[in-house]
């Protein structure tokens, strides 16, 4: 005898990809990263002050040298989001979350983009209570770092699991979304065939 | 039997040659020889073995066999032991199967956590604008950028 678990509403997941994302998956989605980066971080200093002491014979910490530390902390944290954001629209936390960043349209953004969405990010981070109420209260979710880049956020997730579960149960994906775009296109396609 | 008398006669007469010089002719007939001179194979190849299979009833015949009877008849274990367990496992790439029901699993459960961040964003947005009045308006804004979702008024069209 088989077993299915009750999965999330359609509502909830395919029938959001595209929507502007959310205070609270933007929020755990940067917790998510901060996380990441610092992880990643410190396994690169504990990596370098092994191979330092494997070459050299002698111990170094970084830590003893705060500024260099800060300095380097910083470079490292600019090139993960710049890079990450540059290469696919999304971090490591937006992808385990499913969000992704988009030009104000809705296409990919480029490298400029990513460089001033992370300086904007930056930003946003010294002025918390003001840069992220935008999430909430602006009509796009469009936080400081969105506006200096002229980005947004979206959900971007598969939902492979509720997918297969809609396409069970419904013929046709919910309005309004790209996959239903998709779907009356392709249903148009054979008529204007036919009439060509 | 014929009305004519002697027609009769006749008709017993080579009855009983027939009897007495058939049995003659078969045992002088070498059927080894008789057969090494069919060519079987053009033989085989003239019948139609579709036509055969479809006069065929398989159902009547599968309803004849006794299951039961033949695999009371089958030495499982001798059948198990012979089977190379390594081998077949190693031919049914069970690691695979293992990672691709794994990965489905936290496929699934990465889809409900985030489908719970989706209905707390969606809990926090209404509330937060209709803390300051804006219940109306947010109905209006767009869900999504133009290149992604279709605008409401489109959708309503």
């Amino acid at each position: 005898m088989s077993m299915t678990l009750p999965g999330p509403a359609p509502e909830l997941t395919v029938g959001r990809q595209g929507h502007y994302a959310g205070a609270v998956s933007r929020l755990v989605a940067f917790g998510a990263d901060v996380g990441a980066s610092w992880g990643l971080y410190t396994l690169g200093v504990a990596l370098f002050n092994a191979a330092y002491k494997l070459f050299t014979g002698n111990s170094y910490t970084l830590s003893n040298h705060r500024l260099l530390a800060v300095a380097i902390l910083a470079v490292w944290e600019f090139l993960y989001y710049s890079y990450q954001w540059a290469v696919g629209g999304r971090t490591i936390g937006m992808a385990v979350f499913g969000l992704q960043v988009v030009t104000v349209e809705g296409g990919p953004i480029g490298t400029k983009q990513a460089v001033l969405r992370t300086i904007g990010l930056a930003l946003s981070v010294l002025f918390f209570w003001f840069a992220f109420w935008g999430i909430i209260f602006q009509r796009e979710r469009r936080a400081l770092d969105d506006f200096i880049a002229g980005t947004a956020v979206v959900y971007s997730w598969d939902a492979r699991a509720a997918r297969l579960r809609w396409m069970a149960r419904a013929e046709s994906a919910p309005k309004g979304t790209i996959a239903h775009r998709q779907e009356q296109e392709k249903r148009l396609e054979p008529e204007e065939g036919a009439a060509s | 039997m014929s009305p004519n008398p002697i027609g009769a006669r006749m008709e017993q007469l080579a009855q009983a040659l027939a009897e007495r010089i058939v049995p003659m002719v078969i045992e002088a007939i070498d059927i080894d020889a008789l057969i090494d001179r069919v060519d079987i194979d053009k033989v085989v190849s003239r019948v139609d073995v579709d036509k055969v299979i479809s006069k065929v009833d398989v159902d009547k015949i599968i309803d004849r066999v006794d299951v039961e009877k033949i695999i009371d008849r089958l030495d499982i274990n001798a059948i198990v032991e012979k089977i190379d367990i390594d081998a077949l496992v190693e031919q049914t790439e069970l690691g695979s199967i293992i990672a691709r029901s794994t990965t489905g699993i936290l496929t699934e459960v990465l889809d409900v956590i985030r489908a719970q961040g989706v209905g707390l964003d969606d809990f926090i947005f209404r509330w937060g604008n209709r803390l300051i009045g804006r219940r109306r308006r947010i109905a209006e804004w767009p869900e999504g950028p133009p290149l992604l979702v279709e605008p409401r008024e489109a959708r309503a069209s």
